[in-house]
């Protein structure tokens, strides 16, 4: 009979347990697609330019299932406020509380798994479409990707089952330690503020020391390996929730203290919803803030791969192509592209050698980049200025700046002309040379990666002439577009993760704080309410509104984002220049957030603000 | 005195669309309350008092008739004006008190002089005043919930008196009060109106109550149907009013 009861009275407050449910379901599908990579080792390992791949996929695990009981104990909670006072009155009509304790268990039990199976199926749908999606754009064919992966579904059964159980008998607990008046009146019941002092300054001096030392690791991640990422873990995670849960109710109570700020208009009552909102919102404030940087900071991460592949490319060479011996189909492409730059250098080859006319080469000489072995930096090209005062060189007789140019920019080595010798000799010498003279084309573009079918073009044509020369099916040629073609086969599997990674993350951050802001707004109700009545224009309470909310939704992105900028570091050892395009992922994230902020606000209004005829 | 602060004219509230069943709330009510009066209203349950101070009191529109207020007609203000007018020429008292309870008394008091632009520097005296007429000074700083429902009730009215409106309008404000407590609510109430000149308009269906008033105003089916003027000591005021209690047509309604 019970059971009956709470079923029907559950489908009456399907809508609030639809909000609920979307919380539950998409944490779980959120769970699900992330370990789709990590536990998929084989697929990671393979596609991934971080040897520790597996590893890093490790300790992304411990966070995302911390931040998961946080928000799953957080969320089940809520079906305790919903159902209590229900629960309450059955008690009054002559229920025994141990039925009513075990009516709570089973509800939560059973929410959490209807959850459990919708979120399952939307989390291989999701992980489907969006793999889809990345790896079409990406140009990137994730082989060994599965999309309905079992152990992962196992995996995620297992962390859910356990975690409703618990939570499920938290719930029950609860319910039989309250006695039936509390119960019923529980919707009256108000928490209280209280701010130690003493308290709040040892949370926030042990949320810096957490934070500084996890920052410290980041930053230092190249010398510490992985201990630095566990330590990164273990102290960011717990050093951001003190953040918010010491630091940020006494910064408000602070503002709050402020007299001429506070006794402004409606300030007072912004600030009070905010210091009391703040007590509930600790929690779900510091995750949301963790998932800002782990979802910003593997999208980040993604992009800043992509971008390196063109500055590896680019790091050894100072022109974008050396075309020997154009033909027509290379004079097209040419003629495409928008050129910065374009020097010919005449040659000659014979049987023996291939001769450079010095002439030329001095008239213009060409850029070259030196790499430094001991710097990071990629080297800036210089030209040559070394004059060549001999009549006749052997390729080993050059000044290293000149080998470098012949070999590296010219492409005048072995995998172009297979055995023959190099030389470069003067006008006199070269008139003796008795071949048909051609030329080799240096250039450089605007926009390296804007003209990749031309450099396509180009690189098979000019694996066509070396294979002539040298007789054998030759590898992939040297050059600017042969390294950008293997960097970014090598990245692509890290960028495919990154992006897939950080745009999971960030829903789940949208689902976590909506859900939560939009499940307390009925109780405000009544304080718009009355405010409308002492006479509070509607526009008065609307900006209100905006104020709160903007306020809790620009804490924990400020944090999230300190957390990215800093965490970028970690990089630093593998990518060239982490930093030079992160304006993209964030103004992407910027975007999402604050569209998201929009919605809420246009949602919360329609909750609490009273409806005037 | 002299002025009339509330004008009501044949006032009426019909709820319910045309063509269904329509419920007439207020049928032609007429009263006046003039400057620094203490005016009851009472009735049985469903009488009509909540939707004629509800109409009284802006928050309501009536269906016909005029209302004016400190000599404005409110029957045909917008929405915002109302609001404004709500915060610069009312005072509320509520049964349920209505504080905010996540503001301290101190900032419950000083809401409606915020909302009304007024300097911070002049906040405070303001509201300190106040209190002090009410007797809650000690307990400025504290949050609603840790206070009593008599305590509560004195905030409300402090808040309700702050800004000096024209009227202060009561709606039940003993009803969720024990005998003491409300015994020495009047009392404040009546100091308030004896030594300050503050209009009030008290809707209650407690006879103890109303017998702080000078006048009371007796609706029944949305008419008025008696009004009553204190002479003499309160208890025989107290009495006066039982007496045309039990001359309700409906007995078993009158508790």
């Amino acid at each position: 009979m019970l059971l009956k009861l709470s079923l029907s009275s559950m489908r009456k407050m399907f809508k609030d347990y639809l909000v609920l449910l979307f919380g539950l379901t998409i944490s779980i599908a959120i769970f699900y697609m992330f370990e789709t990579l990590a536990q998929n080792q084989a697929f990671i390992e393979s596609n991934s330019m971080i040897s520790a791949i597996v590893f890093v996929f490790h300790v992304g695990t411990f966070i995302l299932g911390a931040i998961t009981v946080f928000y799953i104990f957080y969320a089940t909670s809520f079906i305790l406020t919903l159902r209590q006072k229900e629960m309450g009155m059955y008690m009054t009509l002559g229920a025994k509380k141990h039925k009513v304790t075990q009516l709570m268990f089973f509800e939560t039990f059973f929410i959490g798994i209807v959850s459990l199976m919708i979120g399952l199926t939307v989390g291989v749908g999701l992980a489907k479409g969006i793999a889809e999606l990345f790896m079409w754009q990406l140009d990137f064919s994730g082989e060994g990707f599965e999309a309905l992966y079992p152990p992962s579904m196992i995996t995620t059964i297992i962390f859910y089952v356990v975690l409703f159980f618990l939570t499920s008998i938290v719930n029950a607990g609860k319910i039989a330690r309250k006695s039936v008046l509390n119960l019923l009146h529980a919707e009256q019941k108000q928490d209280h503020v209280k701010v130690k002092g003493k308290k709040t300054f040892i949370g926030v001096v042990l949320a810096v020391i957490l934070i500084g030392v996890g920052y410290y690791a980041m930053i230092n991640m190249g010398q510490l390996e992985h201990y630095g990422l566990i330590l990164a873990a273990i102290t960011i995670v717990p050093g951001t929730y003190l953040m918010f849960i010491s630091f940020l109710p006494w910064f408000v109570k602070k503002l709050k203290g402020n007299r001429s700020l506070n006794e402004k208009g409606l300030n007072s009552f912004t600030l009070g919803q905010l210091r009391f909102r703040m007590l509930n919102l600790t929690k779900v404030l510091g995750t949301v803030a963790m998932l800002i940087a782990m979802g910003l900071g593997a999208m980040t991460a993604g992009i800043s791969f992509y971008h390196n592949v063109e500055l590896q490319a680019s790091a050894f060479y100072a022109n974008d192509a050396a075309i020997h011996q154009p033909t027509e189909e290379d004079e097209t492409a040419l003629a495409n592209m928008n050129i910065t730059e374009q020097n010919t250098y005449h040659y000659k080859v014979n049987d023996q050698g291939v001769y450079f006319l010095k002439e030329d080469l001095l008239e213009n000489p060409p850029m070259i980049k030196q790499v430094d072995p001991t710097s990071m930096e990629i080297p800036e090209g210089t030209r040559i200025s070394e004059s060549l005062p001999e009549a006749k060189y052997k390729f080993e007789e050059l000044p290293d700046a000149w080998s470098t140019a012949l070999s590296m920019e010219m492409n005048a080595s072995s995998s172009m002309f297979g055995g023959k010798s190099i030389y470069v000799v003067d006008k006199g010498n070269y008139h003796d040379i008795s071949a048909d003279e051609t030329s080799v084309e240096l250039l450089q573009v605007d926009n390296f990666t804007a003209h990749l079918s031309q450099f396509e073009t180009i690189s098979e044509n000019q694996q066509e002439l070396a294979e002539n020369y040298r007789g054998e099916g030759a590898e992939t040629i040297p050059g600017k577009y042969g390294n950008y073609v293997g960097f970014k086969a090598i990245s692509s599997g890290t960028i495919f993760m990154g992006i897939f990674l950080g745009v999971a993350f960030l829903m789940m951050m949208a689902s976590v704080l909506m859900f939560k802001l939009l499940s307390t707004a009925t109780t405000d109700t009544h304080r718009y309410s009355m405010l409308r009545k002492i006479g509070v224009r509607k526009s008065l309470l609307v900006k209100s509104i905006y104020r709160e909310l903007f306020l809790l939704f620009l804490f924990p992105a400020l944090v999230g984002l300190v957390h990215v900028l800093i965490g970028m570091q970690m990089f630093s050892f593998i990518i060239i220049e982490p930093y030079t395009k992160i304006w993209m992922p964030i103004s992407i994230f910027l975007v999402i957030y604050g569209l998201y902020f929009w919605i809420t606000v246009k949602m919360y209004k329609r909750i609490v603000l009273p409806k005037e005829a | 005195m002299g002025t009339t602060v509330v004008n009501v004219k044949d006032v009426q509230k019909v709820f319910g669309k045309r063509n269904e069943n329509q419920y007439r709330a207020l049928n032609g009510v007429s009263f006046n309350i003039q400057e620094g009066e203490f005016v009851g209203v009472m009735g049985p349950s469903g009488a009509g008092k909540t939707t004629l101070l509800n109409v009284v009191s802006t928050l309501d529109k009536p269906t016909g008739g005029a209302i004016q207020i400190a000599g404005t007609d409110i029957t045909h203000m917008k929405q915002g004006q109302l609001a404004d007018f709500r915060s610069e020429q009312l005072g509320f008292i509520f049964q349920d008190f209505n504080l905010l309870e996540n503001l301290t008394v101190y900032e419950n008091i000083a809401l409606p002089l915020s909302l009304q632009g007024v300097p911070s520097r002049k906040i405070k005296p303001s509201v300190q005043e106040v209190a002090a007429k009410l007797g809650i000074t000690n307990i400025l700083e504290k949050y609603p919930a840790t206070i009593s429902g008599g305590q509560k009730q004195r905030a409300a009215a402090a808040r309700a008196l702050v800004h000096e409106p024209a009227i202060i309008l009561a709606d039940e404000p003993t009803g969720a009060l024990d005998s003491k407590s409300a015994k020495s609510l009047m009392e404040a109430m009546v100091h308030l109106h004896k030594n300050h000149h503050v209009s009030i308009m008290l809707v209650t269906h407690d006879p103890l109550s109303a017998s702080y008033c000078d006048r009371i105003l007796f609706i029944q089916d949305g008419e008025l149907y008696k009004e009553i003027f204190r002479k003499g000591s309160r208890n025989e005021f107290h009495q006066t009013i039982l007496d045309a209690l039990s001359e309700f047509t409906s007995p078993d309604e009158v508790e």
